[in-house]
């Protein structure tokens, strides 16, 4: 509850500061609105059914793409962790698919995959991918030797220790990357969806921008992509605080 | 490939026989044990001491099956030692607990490993924890546990799947010394109980002669065994030996032959000789 209190003051501040900065500056609309104006845009953008298929698109993205991009982190993680002969091989490839700015491969990968869902999901996929296998990575490397070895002792196959210990030594630090890449998620959707796509917010806030020049509703986009970011990312929280148990 | 956990295995001999094991150091080798050759007796309660680094910790390692050697050949009954076959124990100095399991996950750990069934799994580290007395711990997380219950839990982790030979590795050498008295003589009872192999590593004298049927003292690194000495004291034994005449002649030639083979660890700190 007290949480709650603190994250609503916190709000309203915010909404304070900002209309304090609107009469204060007295911008023209296109620029900076009211937040009022914006609440009031956003309310006929939901009545009007638009912010609806736009931010369902979105939504799908970004749980299909992080779904996928944290499986296959996790796993390479895992693989990355417990060999440093795969990490010498892959990691070069890895770092520096993580070094091309997103924004330039996403063309591309738009045409390879087809333009379509699959496409944005494989972005947002890839933009995930990086912090998450990084930090399982890191996680299943910092396993105590001491109950390693107390496990080797008792005949655990590698299997079995990944189960019963890397992988529950590591689950701090596979947190840590999974809170950066849920955030990530969404920023990958919105940079898919402007690789080339026909709805989503990422369209909404082209749209509204370039074609019909509403700041308003650019700012309802910002801020219902600002929304699914805290959602996911107080979701991983909670998963977190149910399986991280010390 | 791992044989079934049995609950009533016999007491088995271990033999080692002109062992040598060398670990990879930064630009070299180093050569923990060689030409080591030792027999326990089934049944037998065998301490082995001598200082860091001089090997004692590899035999263990060696007898659990965690270790081959480089060159000669290391028997526990008549096979290779294996590690989780269930026919050896092992505690180590650090109790070693995994920290998100309860009490009673982690001593059933073992059985979990060779694939027995949750209900007997609990059934047995709950008896193996009423056996070293802490019962009633079963539920807690090894963080609530004071240092000298998480080091009964530890053995009784090594003696769930009651292996005929139990490998203890400085296991006391962490607790203060009126607990550690103690826990030698439950170690004594629940020996005397049941007659496994037992081979104990340790730095203490005393703690050698109390326990054990024979003491192996070994030389500094490369290990190999320096002497042997024979303990036919009665058994039970009590806590506290200092008064026993036949204990301290015993105590005093494990010391010579301590001195004698670690002249330079063992070497009074004081005076200009003894720094040259």
């Amino acid at each position: 509850m007290r949480r709650l209190g603190a994250a609503l003051v916190s709000l309203a501040a915010f909404l304070v500061v900002w209309k304090l900065a609107t009469v204060i500056g007295d911008y023209p609309e296109f620029i900076l609105p009211a937040p009022e104006e914006v609440l009031e845009r956003g309310a006929r953008a939901v009545a009007s059914g638009v912010l609806w298929g736009h931010t369902g698109a979105t939504l799908l993205e970004v749980v299909l793409g992080f779904t996928a991009g944290a499986t296959a982190a996790l796993l390479t993680g895992i693989a990355l962790g417990k060999s440093v002969l795969v990490e010498r091989v892959l990691s070069p490839y890895i770092v520096a698919a993580q070094a091309v700015p997103i924004l330039a491969l996403a063309p591309l990968l738009h045409i390879w995959f087809g333009g379509g869902l699959l496409a944005r999901v494989v972005i947002c996929a890839l933009i995930v991918f990086f912090p998450i296998a990084i930090a399982t990575m890191v996680g299943i490397r910092s396993t105590d030797p001491l109950l390693d070895e107390m496990l080797r002792s008792l005949g655990a196959r590698p299997a079995q220790r990944t189960r019963l210990l890397e992988i529950p030594s590591a689950l701090p630090v596979i947190f840590g990357g999974l809170r950066v890449g849920v955030t990530l998620a969404v920023i990958g959707a919105v940079v898919a969806e402007w690789a080339g796509a026909s709805v989503g917010l990422g369209v909404l806030i082209n749209i509204a921008n370039q074609g019909l020049f509403d700041t308003k509703l650019m700012f309802v986009a910002l801020a219902v992509l600002a929304g699914i970011g805290l959602a996911f990312y107080g979701l991983v929280v909670l998963v977190e605080r149910r399986l991280v148990t010390r | 490939m791992t044989q079934p956990v049995s609950r009533t295995t016999d007491a088995l001999d271990v033999r080692l026989d002109d062992v040598t094991v060398r670990f990879p150091a930064p630009g070299t080798e180093l050569t923990a044990v060689t030409g080591l050759s030792l027999e326990v007796p089934a049944g037998s309660f065998t301490v082995i001491i001598g200082p860091n680094g001089c090997g004692k910790s590899t035999v263990l390692r060696l007898v659990a099956g965690l270790l081959s050697p480089d060159a000669g050949e290391v028997r526990v009954g008549n096979g290779r030692p294996s590690a989780g076959d269930g026919r050896v124990g092992l505690a180590f100095q650090q109790p070693r607990l995994v920290p998100w399991r309860s009490t009673l996950e982690n001593v059933a750990l073992p059985l979990e490993l060779a694939g027995i069934d949750v209900a007997e799994r609990r059934t047995r580290a709950a008896d193996a924890l009423e056996r070293v007395g802490l019962g009633a711990a079963a539920r807690l997380r090894p963080r609530e546990l004071s240092g000298g219950m998480a080091q009964r839990a530890a053995i009784a982790r090594a003696l769930i799947s009651d292996p005929a030979v139990l490998l203890l590795d400085e296991p006391f050498s962490a607790l203060d010394a009126l607990t550690r008295e103690t826990f030698d003589a439950e170690l004594q009872r629940l020996w005397m109980e049941r007659r496994r192999t037992v081979i104990l590593v340790t730095h203490s004298v005393a703690e050698a002669v109390s326990l054990a049927d024979r003491v192996v003292v070994m030389t500094s690194r490369p290990g190999r065994v320096a002497r042997l000495v024979d303990v036919d004291l009665p058994r039970p034994r009590p806590v506290d030996l200092t008064g026993d005449p036949l204990a301290a002649g015993l105590a005093a030639d494990v010391r010579a032959a301590l001195a004698t083979s670690h002249a330079d660890e063992l070497r009074p700190w004081s005076g200009q000789e003894a720094m040259a």
